[in-house]
């Protein structure tokens, strides 16, 4: 009985124009947001790559310099969009693509497109996502928002149910026909970006891609089917469907636009940021005059040198195997970064007390449980990019730490030498691997908890709100 | 003898208005039983107690001796509805809303048997293949009976069938209640319309203020006694 | 009764339906408590950015201190160079409270070093990108985005209700001109809502303390003017005379392509039509110049210098291994190198900028957001501004320091206090913002002409 219900929708539905319209709009604008997103994202990867590919060149083929030189000289860290960021671009536009890695300093990461186009961007980007999150739902209003109110006013509600269906049958028949339409407008655009995906070779498709991909797609049919359910509880809710037309749109505002923002800033305000010039102030007097106040960095050398005489059994640095400078300077590398680390921590955390404000909102708004969900499986949400940034502090460390030890080896008087050329080329270059997805799904918990707690909780109290609707 | 409908002690309130007190009715088989009466007199709220649209207030309604409120569904397999206005699905053609509506019945017909019931109902198969927003009242007036009779129910509830249908629809509809009561079919109907239930029916009963004040077999009656008989009760 | 009387007493009417219809009311204030948080965030939200502004001075001291006890007597100026940190620092506009623009995406100070300024210029603050991705709850957001709204929920049934109530044959029925019952109808919805729009704007621009200049005027004139093109849009729509689920449908269609559809599709041709020159091949690129420098002969990298600065030519040979002014010279050599890439990328995002502000005529949403965040400069064009600032300001550190590197004049402690100072604060683009008045006072006579004309050729029907 639900599927000839089913049946009726979706035919009805196919066969009424303005539908047809409004979908072929949509549809439109899925598949140019598909194939424009896929343009900048192989523009922004190619440069991307290229830099890097030029970067590392040069790091590999430096001339014969002192490994501390070669510390300063540096390299950069370019960061790699996710294949998936081609549906959703996320928090992307608004983190910087490129940050210089040297020694002593954690640098910002720098050149965000934010910053390279004016307030226009600030009105949203067209991406595949932000289609599916936003305009979707507009069209599932539109399709349902007379699900009931249009068969209780033209009475067809009545002979329905005297051929011995219930509401609850009626109600799932439409979900089920709304469903099959609904699917037809976004399962062409999501099969063009999976071919996309999956055909295109500078996408590392393979098991993780795919499994994100899967998900993405549950994760767009769960949000889908509670919209599509919201709206038919709504048309159920409010008889007239005038009404129930406007109630929704206020819904839809309320959660695609005001509410968004609204927690976002209430984030900011109540767990203010520091500012990079405070942080690098502190940093700097923290490795300066010790953690806590204790043991300033003079000391913690003279304290490295003292126990490298000891250790040597000599009186002075020039007999010491060692370059003192070397070991000094990893010595306070190492103390700086440890130092570094934890403002960074600290820094991150309360962002991510910020964000939190956001996504707990997703219990409330189901646009902010599809968000932060989708940018984390496309790889293009905050904990893909502090992972990116801690990939690149974690290799600038390394790096600068090996070029320490290379200079330590050097012995006294390494300032007047310098190591060969081929010295460089065995250093490993920065090769940033995306996070898996087994990596990212524990920071999703909650965004999935608050779909599945929506479409199981409007499945079930809604459907009763509607069963229990008066028929007369 | 058993009774196809039943109402006993069937009482509906709604905040602030009392629609139906105690009303008591029993229709067998093959019968055809007109309800007259003003707009509020408790018609339309008898056909839905009927068809368990509300609940009532206390007292019970049976449709072959299953009681309405305990199993709505399943009495929903004896009764056949048409409501005053037949307003169907407009995107779907004639034989889609048909299809659509006896399979929710539980009725699984080819279209030659559709289209059977569409004839009979006096819908032309040219007509049945249009889409149902091109339809006049009448037309869709047709397809409800169809529905009705494809269910193969055992009595007809009937809201004012009649109202806003030509003349000759009208008389082609009696025909098709004379034949279907013939078949064994009982039929309620909700009308205001006197001569037609002294036409079709074999009792009428007159309702006023939520009460079957008067109940006669037609036969007894002649139509200017029956008309004599309404306006006594409707006008003190 | 004469018109007026009769204009007046339908206004009285349309107060007393105002006044019973919850939801309306109730929507109002709705949109008066936005309006009140946007102005508190944003009031806030500078008044943050002005205490870390005021804290860079100090950090600096502290800076100067430390350096004051490494170097207890005077030092060379190369060192104090290499280790002393100040601040480039963009104040930002008290109009900037009302319309953020970009100064939350955009840094609003630099710290500077004496070494190549390109290395050290587009580093960024730090910034919560989730945050930026929702953007800014201003007072402008709710003028722009949301006061639209609140129009279209007052007036999509404009006559429609009425007709669908059955209503309106009954009113027409009266010696009344179906203009004046639109005007009226039309005339209490704009005086509900500019009075809001006025009240919201009178008490933002009291709370973020604007001088009271010709741009107060020339804010409540555009704010105006943005809201009547609304309500042109709202007599379009009614002209049309459909029923309230079209109207509903209409109205929130042209919202949704004006102030979501238009500027996302804007923003991805902008982008294709006007390439930037990639910032990323400019920071390569300086850093391979400065990196070469070590490794070049050091009399050609002087000779290449003093090119550039024939007024340090006349100082003495370079003989030592290491010497700072040979330091600073490959830097400003780093920078010479790049300078072309610099200011084609400047000049790649102000063509960007200008490309939008010619086509925002196709939204009047794109053109309110521009025209409110130029009056306020805090978009794009101030920031490259503040940059060039900084720019000269990094240039007249260089003057400062070079006596000191090139003539071997020791730094001593009361040198620190001599040493330029810098602070940009932000000018409105007034051209930018009249320009965007211009036309959007055409939209909005455009607008109403094509609703008068529409509602002239098809008399109000009853039904």
């Amino acid at each position: 009985m639900i599927r000839s219900i089913a049946h009726k929708e979706f035919v009805s539905t196919l066969r009424d124009r303005r539908f047809l319209v409004l979908s072929a709009l949509v549809l439109a604008l899925l598949l140019l947001a598909t194939l424009v997103g896929r343009r900048s994202h192989q523009a922004l990867q190619q440069e991307r790559a290229l830099a890097q590919h030029t970067v590392n060149d040069q790091f590999q083929n430096q001339p014969a310099r002192h490994p501390h030189r070669v510390a300063h000289y540096g390299s950069f860290a370019f960061r790699p969009k996710s294949g998936l960021s081609l549906l959703d671009a996320g928090v992307d536009s608004f983190t910087g693509a490129v940050v210089f890695l040297e020694a002593h300093h954690q640098n910002s990461v720098n050149f965000s497109q934010a910053q390279e186009s004016g307030s226009l961007l600030r009105f949203g980007e067209t991406t595949v996502a932000f289609v599916l999150q936003l305009l979707v739902p507009l069209l599932i209003i539109f399709l349902c928002f007379g699900a009931f109110g249009e068969e209780h006013e033209t009475g067809t509600l009545k002979l329905l149910l005297s051929q011995g269906v219930t509401l609850r049958q009626v109600a799932w028949g439409k979900i089920r026909g709304y469903g099959q339409a609904v699917a037809l407008v976004v399962a062409p655009a999501l099969a063009l970006a999976a071919t996309l995906l999956f055909v295109g070779a500078e996408y590392a498709a393979g098991p993780d891609l795919l499994a994100r991909l899967l998900l993405f797609v549950v994760g767009y049919a769960v949000y889908f089917f509670l919209i599509i359910v919201g709206s038919v509880v709504v048309s159920a809710w409010q008889r007239d469907s005038r009404t129930a037309l406007v109630t929704l749109l206020g819904f839809w505002m309320l959660g695609g636009v005001i509410l968004p923002k609204a927690t976002a800033n209430l984030g900011a305000t109540l767990y203010p940021a520091i500012t990079k010039a405070q942080m690098d102030t502190e940093v700097h007097a923290e490795a300066q005059k010790g953690m806590n106040g204790h043991d300033p960095q003079d000391q913690r050398s003279a304290a490295l040198k003292e126990a490298l005489l000891k250790k040597y059994g000599v009186d002075s640095e020039e007999k010491l195997p060692v370059s003192v400078g070397g070991l000094v300077m990893r010595e306070s590398e190492e103390y700086s970064s440890r130092v570094y680390q934890q403002h960074f921590a600290a820094l991150n955390a309360t962002y991510e007390r910020q964000n939190a404000i956001s996504t707990w909102a997703g219990l409330l708004n189901p646009y902010q449980a599809i968000r932060p969900l989708s940018m984390g499986l496309a790889g293009s949400d905050f904990a893909h990019y502090v992972h990116f940034q801690e990939a690149a502090e974690a290799y600038r460390y390394g790096l600068v730490q090996r070029l320490n030890m290379l200079q330590a080896g050097m012995g006294y008087g390494d300032k007047e030498r310098r190591l060969g050329a081929e010295t460089w080329r065995q250093l490993p270059v920065f090769n940033y691997q995306l996070p898996t997805l087994a990596w990212a799904l524990p920071h999703l918990l909650l965004p999935v908890l608050s779909l599945l707690l929506w479409a199981v909780g409007l499945s079930w109290l809604g459907l009763r709100l509607i069963s229990k609707t008066s028929i007369v | 003898m058993n009774y196809i409908l039943e109402a006993r002690e069937l009482r509906k309130e709604y905040p602030g208005r009392l629609a139906l007190r105690g009303l008591n009715l029993q229709i067998a088989p093959g019968e055809v039983f007109c309800l007259l009466g003003q707009n509020g007199a408790g018609k339309s709220t008898t056909i839905n107690l009927f068809l368990g649209f509300v609940a009532p207030t206390s007292g019970a309604a049976f449709v072959n001796g299953v009681e309405v409120a305990a199993q709505p569904l399943k009495i929903k397999e004896y009764l056949a509805y048409i409501p005053e206005q037949v307003m169907l699905y407009p995107h779907l053609t004639g034989l889609e809303n048909l299809s659509l509506f006896s399979s929710l019945a539980g009725f699984q017909y080819k279209e030659p048997e559709l289209q059977a019931y569409l004839a009979r109902a006096g819908l032309s198969t040219e007509a049945a293949r249009r889409r149902v927003g091109t339809y006049s009242k009448g037309m869709r007036q047709k397809v409800g009976i169809a529905i009705a009779v494809a269910k193969h129910a055992k009595v007809l509830l009937l809201d004012e069938p009649t109202s806003g249908l030509d003349p000759k629809a009208s008389n082609e509809f009696s025909e098709l209640l004379r034949q279907l009561s013939a078949e064994g079919t009982a039929v309620l109907m909700a009308t205001h319309d006197i001569f037609r239930a002294k036409e079709v029916g074999t009792r009428v009963g007159i309702m006023r203020e939520g009460k079957l004040v008067d109940v006669r077999p037609t036969a007894a009656l002649n139509a200017h006694e029956l008309e004599q008989l309404y306006l006594t009760y409707m006008h003190d | 009764m004469s018109q007026l009387t009769l204009f007046r007493l339908l206004l009285t009417y349309e107060w007393w339906h105002f006044r019973a219809a919850r939801g309306l009311v109730l929507l109002t204030g709705l949109l008066l408590a936005t309006g009140l948080y946007g102005i508190y965030y944003g009031t806030t939200e500078i008044e943050r950015q002005r205490q870390h502004l005021a804290t860079l001075p100090e950090l600096t001291h502290h800076n100067v201190a430390e350096l004051q006890q490494k170097f207890p007597d005077s030092a060379d100026a190369g060192e104090i160079g290499y280790y002393h940190t100040t601040y480039a620092a963009h104040h930002p506009d008290a109009w900037a409270a009302l319309s953020l623009g970009q100064r939350d995406v955009n840094p609003y100070y630099v710290k500077l070093r004496l070494l190549g300024l390109q290395a050290q210029l587009y580093a960024t603050d730090n910034v919560n990108p989730v945050k930026s991705l929702s953007g800014n709850f201003d007072l402008a957001f709710v003028l722009v985005y949301l006061l639209p709204l609140l129009i279209i929920a007052l007036s999509f049934n404009l006559l429609s209700s009425e007709r669908e109530q059955g209503l309106l044959p009954l009113l027409l029925a009266q010696p009344v001109r179906p203009a004046l019952l639109v005007g009226a109808k039309l005339a209490f919805r704009m005086g509900v809502v500019l009075g809001l729009a006025w009240l919201l704007s009178a008490i933002g621009m009291g709370w973020a303390g604007v001088p009271l200049d010709g741009r107060v005027l020339l804010w409540l004139v555009f704010v105006t003017a943005y809201a009547l093109f609304w309500f042109g849009a709202v007599l379009v729509v009614t002209a049309l005379q459909r029923s309230s689920a079209v109207n509903a449908v209409a109205l929130v269609g042209t919202w949704l392509l004006l102030v979501v559809l238009i500027p996302g599709l804007l923003n991805l041709g902008v982008a294709a039509a006007r390439p930037v020159p990639q910032g990323l091949a400019l920071t390569i690129k300086q850093r391979e110049e400065i990196h070469a420098g070590w490794d070049r002969p050091k009399a050609q990298t002087m000779n290449r210098f003093f090119a550039h600065y024939p007024q340090w030519r006349d100082t003495a040979t370079i003989r030592e291994r290491f010497v700072w002014r040979w330091y600073y010279a490959f830097q400003h050599l780093g920078d010479v190198s790049v300078e072309p890439l610099a200011a084609a990328y400047a000049r790649g995002l102000q063509q960007r900028f200008v490309l939008v502000e010619q086509l925002n005529v196709l939204s009047p949403a794109i053109n309110a957001q521009t025209s409110l965040n130029a009056l306020a400069g805090t978009d794009l064009p101030t920031h490259l501004q503040f940059q060039s600032s900084a720019r000269a300001y990094h240039d007249s550190l260089r003057a400062y320091y070079y006596p000191f590197l090139f003539r071997q004049v020791p730094f001593t402690h009361a040198d620190y206090a001599r040493e330029p100072t810098h602070s940009f604060t932000s000018q409105p683009e007034l051209p930018t913002a009249y320009r965007g008045l211009g036309k959007l006072l055409l939209t909005v006579a455009g607008t109403f002409a094509l609703g008068l004309v529409l509602m002239r050729r098809r008399a109000i029907s009853p039904r």
